[in-house]
């Protein structure tokens, strides 16, 4: 087994776990700890492919930025575990959980049945991806995308003072 | 002929990385936030939910783009991420003002939201 295979299992079989973590953790704090641990992996499986400026801003922007929000406003609140952390219905959740497998199944069914084909075109792949993309990356991004990549700026502004407005609201209708 | 290919597949499955072992990946994290955002009943694990499903989209993305030899798809990830970090900001906005008026995070107090 070479070393890109071995690092390849590796992370997986632990991304998996870590991201059932945030879903069974009942302590919002350790699900958020397993959500940092899943995006770090997520940064890591990032560099076996290639993409190594995409896993830089996977720690900057989801393992940094976000899950500080989210660590915050956690310790805002002050949460212990929860007594109904789970749906309550039992047959609900029978067919929430049967829905998820379905949904698990056909899409892994049909990746499965495709892997012929998808292991032929994908064993050798382009001599253009095998180097560092950094480079290619930021000349088509300020080239061909650079329209969407400006209106992701004024989203960003927008939403900031949203989240303001939002945040300091008293409820809606329902102030009092 | 089919049976022979499924019967050498798992060692050539298990030896050698390629593009169906990442959208194999992609897709088992993506129904892990699924169910998450299903069966959790606190708004911020479910946000968190939808972060794991967005970020196992991410994967899928950079493996095809990889795999297929196209930089597009790393474009696309800059506009998720960027996306998912808005999304972020209003959703934690949200449950803030929830909590404020109700002591609590839990799903069921969202539905007091409708005039």
């Amino acid at each position: 087994m070479s070393p890109d295979v071995f690092l390849f299992w590796f992370l997986a079989i632990l991304t998996v776990i870590s991201g059932l973590m945030v879903v069974l953790m009942t302590n919002p704090v350790f699900s958020a700890l397993s959500l940092a641990m899943t995006m770090v992996l997520i940064g890591a499986l990032f560099v076996t492919l290639n993409a190594t400026f995409l896993a830089g801003v996977q720690l900057i922007v989801y393992a940094g930025a976000v899950m500080v929000l989210f660590v915050m406003v956690l310790m805002l609140f002050d949460l212990k575990n929860e007594i109904y952390a789970f749906t309550r219905g039992k047959i609900s959740g029978a067919f929430k959980v049967g829905s998820v497998g379905i949904l698990a199944g056909l899409v892994i069914g049909s990746i499965g049945l495709t892997a012929s084909t998808l292991l032929q075109s994908s064993t050798a792949p382009l001599v253009s991806m095998s180097g560092d993309t950094t480079k290619d990356l930021g000349k088509i991004l300020f080239s061909q995308y650079l329209l969407g990549f400006e209106a992701l700026g004024a989203l960003l502004l927008i939403v900031a003072v949203g989240a303001v407005a939002l945040a300091r609201s008293k409820g809606g209708t329902h102030a009092k | 002929m089919r049976a022979r290919k499924v019967a050498h597949m798992p060692s050539n499955f298990i030896l050698e990385v390629g593009l169906p072992h990442y959208l194999v990946l992609s897709s088992l994290l993506f129904v892990t936030g699924m169910a998450g955002v299903l069966l959790r009943r606190n708004a911020i694990v479910m946000m968190m939910s939808i972060e794991l499903m967005l970020n196992a989209v991410n994967l899928s993305f950079v493996a095809f783009s990889r795999y297929l030899g196209l930089l597009e798809g790393q474009v696309m990830v800059f506009f998720v991420m960027t996306i998912a970090a808005a999304e972020a900001a209003v959703g934690l906005a949200l449950v803030v003002a929830i909590f404020k008026r109700f002591k609590e995070v839990n799903i069921r107090f969202f539905e007091h939201l409708k005039g």
